[in-house]
C-alpha cells in the first residue's frame, strides 16, 4: 500500500462512520419507541378521560384525572382483584421458595438413594413443561381435593414448578460452608433447626433472587387463575379481571378504568424491576451460561 | 444418628417436592396418555376406543389449519425477534454512551404480564377508534382506519405484539453469549485491518455459534407454545385465522363460551390432540437441533 492511500482512507472514512452512527442510533431510537409506546400511553391513558383517551393524538392528559383510580378501585372491582393477585402471588413464591429450599438442602447436604433419580425428575419437569396439555387432569385434580373454591389450587399448581427455583438455590447452598451448619448440629441442634436457623439466614441472597422470578411468574399469570375462577368471579386476579373487562356490558368500553386496571398490574413489577433490574437481567443471563 | 433418623429426615424435607411433582406433573401426564385411547366427556362413560381419536385428528382439518397457523406466528415472530434482538445485543456490547439503560428499557417489556400488554394492545389496535388508526390518520398516512384484529391483519398483528414481550429477553441471551467471547479476538482483528462488518461476520458469528444454537431453540419452542396474548386479542379469530395448536387444544379442554370454533368438552379427543402437539412441537426442535449441529462447531 502506497502511504497517501492510508491518510486518504482515514479521512474518506469518516462519513461512513458518521452515518453508521446515524443508522445505529436510529435504530435504537425506534425499538427503543416501539418498546415505551404501549407501556406509557397505558400509564398517560389511565389519566384520561375515555373521550381523551379514544379521541387520540395526545400523549399527556389535559387534565389528570385521578379519579379513575378510584372509580376503577370500587366500581370495577379491581380492588378485590389486587387482594387476590397479592395474596396469590405471596403464597405461591413463599410455598415454592420452601419447598425448594427444603429439597435442595437435603440433596447438597446428604447423600441418599435415588438422589441423582430425583435430579432428573426435576430438570425434565424444567425441560417438559406442558403447559395446556396438562391443565385438565391438574384441575380435575384439584376439584377433587375441594381446592378450586379457593386460589390454593393455582397456588399448588404454581409451586409444582419449582424446579428451576430449586437448581438456582442448589448453586447457592453450594457456596455455603458445609463447616457452618455441621459444627451447629455437633452442638447439638437438630437436621430441622439448623435448617431454619442457619441455612435459610445464610440463603438470604438465593431465596431473594429465586423468589423475584417466582412472584413475577405468579403475578404474570393469566390460564391458571382464569380456568379456576370461571365458575367463582370472586377469585379473579388482576390479569384475568382486567382481560373480562373486554367484554363489557355496555357497548362502549371504559378503556380509561382499563388502562387504569393495567397499571395496577404493570406499576408494581415496574418498580421492582427499576430497583433489581441488575437482579433480572444476571439470572436471565445465566440461564443460558448454565 | 441412625440410619432411620436419617432415612426419616431426608422424606421429610423432599415429601413437598415429590408429592407435588408427582400429583401435578407425572399424574397429568399419565392421564393424558391414557386418555388419548378414550372417549371421555369428563363425566359419565369412557370408551376404550383405540385409535379412534388419532383417525379423527387425522381428517380435522380445524386442527392442521391450527398447525399451519401455528408455523406462520412462529416463524413471523422469530423473523422479527431474532435480528432485532441480535442487532441489539451487539450494537449495546459496544462502546457505546447509555448502553446499560438501553438494556434496562429493552428489557422491560419481560416483566410485565402478558395477558395485561395484550389488553393494552387490543386497546391500541382497536380498528374503530384504538391510537394507532388515530394517529395513522391524523398523519395522513391512511385514508381510513385499518381493521387490525379483521381477518386480514390479526395475524401481523398478533405476531407484532409477541415479538414486543419477547425481544429483550433474547437480546440478553445475546449479550450474555457476546460477553463470552475473548476480547482479544476483536483487537487483533483490527489491528490486522478488518472493519466491523468483517469482524461481525468472521468473529462474533461463528464465535457465537453454540450460543445461537440454543438460543433459537429456545426461541421456538417459545413461539410453538405461546398463545396467551392471541387468546386476550382474537381467541384465535376472526374465523380462525389466528388460531394456533395450543389454543385450539385449550378450546377442547375448556370450551369458551361464545368463542369462534364451536366446541365441547372432549377430554379423550382433547388428550390426543395434547399428544399430537407435544409430539410436533418435539420433532421440529429435534429437527432443528440436527440441522444446526453445524453451529456447534467452532474451530
Amino acid at each position: 500500500m502506497r502511504e497517501h492511500t492510508l491518510k486518504g482512507g482515514r479521512s474518506a472514512t469518516r462519513l461512513p462512520v458518521i452515518a453508521g452512527k446515524v443508522i445505529v442510533w436510529l435504530f435504537l431510537a425506534a425499538v427503543a419507541v416501539v418498546t415505551v409506546f404501549p407501556i406509557l400511553m397505558t400509564v398517560t391513558g389511565s389519566l384520561m378521560t375515555n373521550a381523551e383517551l379514544l379521541g387520540g393524538g395526545n400523549i399527556l392528559p389535559k387534565s389528570w384525572q385521578f379519579g379513575n383510580y378510584a372509580d376503577a378501585w370500587r366500581q370495577s372491582n379491581f380492588a378485590r382483584f389486587t387482594w387476590n393477585s397479592v395474596f396469590l402471588s405471596v403464597m405461591a413464591t413463599v410455598g415454592t421458595l420452601l419447598v425448594a429450599a427444603m429439597a435442595a438442602y437435603v440433596v447438597d447436604r446428604r447423600s441418599f438413594p435415588g438422589k441423582s433419580l430425583y435430579i432428573g425428575l426435576q430438570a425434565s419437569t424444567m425441560f417438559i413443561s406442558m403447559g395446556a396439555i396438562v391443565l385438565r387432569p391438574q384441575f380435575d385434580l384439584m376439584v377433587k381435593l375441594g381446592l378450586n373454591t379457593s386460589l390454593w389450587g393455582v397456588i399448588l399448581i404454581l409451586m409444582s414448578a419449582h424446579a428451576s427455583t430449586f437448581f438456582i438455590l442448589l448453586s447457592f447452598l453450594k457456596a455455603i460452608p458445609r463447616e457452618i451448619d455441621e459444627s451447629a448440629m455437633m452442638d447439638g441442634a437438630s437436621f430441622t433447626r439448623s435448617f431454619y436457623r442457619i441455612i435459610l439466614p445464610l440463603l438470604a441472597p438465593g431465596l431473594g433472587v429465586s423468589g423475584l422470578f417466582a412472584f413475577r411468574h405468579a403475578w404474570n399469570e393469566y390460564i391458571l387463575p382464569l380456568v379456576f375462577t370461571m365458575t367463582n368471579p370472586k377469585l379473579q386476579t388482576l390479569t384475568v379481571g382486567l382481560a373480562n373487562l373486554r367484554y363489557g356490558s355496555s357497548a362502549a368500553m371504559q378503556t380509561n378504568l382499563m388502562m387504569a386496571g393495567a397499571c395496577l398490574s404493570i406499576v408494581p413489577m415496574l418498580i421492582v424491576y427499576v430497583l433489581a433490574n441488575r437482579t433480572f437481567m444476571q439470572v436471565t443471563a445465566g440461564s443460558i451460561k448454565g | 444418628m441412625t440410619r432411620w433418623g436419617k432415612w426419616r429426615e431426608n422424606s421429610l424435607f423432599l415429601l413437598p417436592s415429590v408429592a407435588l411433582t408427582l400429583a401435578l406433573g407425572i399424574y397429568p401426564l399419565a392421564w393424558v396418555l391414557r386418555y388419548m385411547f378414550y372417549e371421555y366427556a369428563g363425566y359419565g362413560q369412557e370408551t376404550f376406543i383405540g385409535l379412534d381419536n388419532f383417525e379423527r385428528l387425522w381428517r380435522d382439518d380445524d386442527f392442521w389449519a391450527s398447525v399451519r397457523n401455528t408455523f406462520v406466528f412462529a416463524g413471523g415472530k422469530l423473523l422479527l425477534t431474532i435480528p432485532v434482538s441480535l442487532l441489539l445485543a451487539v450494537i449495546l456490547n459496544g462502546k457505546l454512551r447509555g448502553k446499560h439503560v438501553l438494556r434496562a428499557v429493552f428489557f422491560m417489556p419481560t416483566v410485565i404480564s402478558t395477558a395485561v400488554i395484550a389488553v393494552v394492545f387490543y386497546i391500541i389496535f382497536n380498528s374503530y377508534n384504538g391510537m394507532i388508526n388515530q394517529l395513522l390518520l391524523t398523519n395522513g398516512a391512511i385514508a381510513e382506519p385499518i381493521a387490525w384484529l379483521g381477518p386480514k391483519f390479526a395475524m401481523l398483528t398478533v405476531i407484532i405484539v409477541a415479538a414486543w414481550g419477547a425481544i429483550g429477553n433474547y437480546m440478553l441471551l445475546f449479550l450474555a453469549g457476546l460477553q463470552s467471547i475473548p476480547h482479544d479476538l476483536y483487537e487483533s482483528a483490527s489491528i490486522d485491518g478488518a472493519g466491523p462488518a468483517r469482524r461481525f461476520w468472521s468473529i462474533t458469528v461463528p464465535m457465537l455459534g453454540p450460543v445461537m444454537q440454543i438460543i433459537i431453540m429456545l426461541a421456538i419452542i417459545a413461539s410453538l407454545k405461546g398463545y396467551e396474548s392471541i387468546m386476550v386479542m382474537t381467541e384465535g379469530g376472526p374465523i380462525g385465522k389466528t388460531e394456533v395448536m395450543y389454543l385450539y387444544l385449550y378450546k377442547l379442554l375448556f370450551p369458551i363460551a361464545g368463542s369462534g370454533t364451536p366446541v365441547d368438552q372432549q377430554f379423550g379427543y382433547g388428550s390426543a390432540v395434547g399428544f399430537a402437539t407435544a409430539l410436533i412441537v418435539g420433532v421440529i426442535t429435534a429437527a432443528y437441533y440436527y440441522m444446526s449441529r453445524k453451529m456447534n462447531k467452532v474451530y
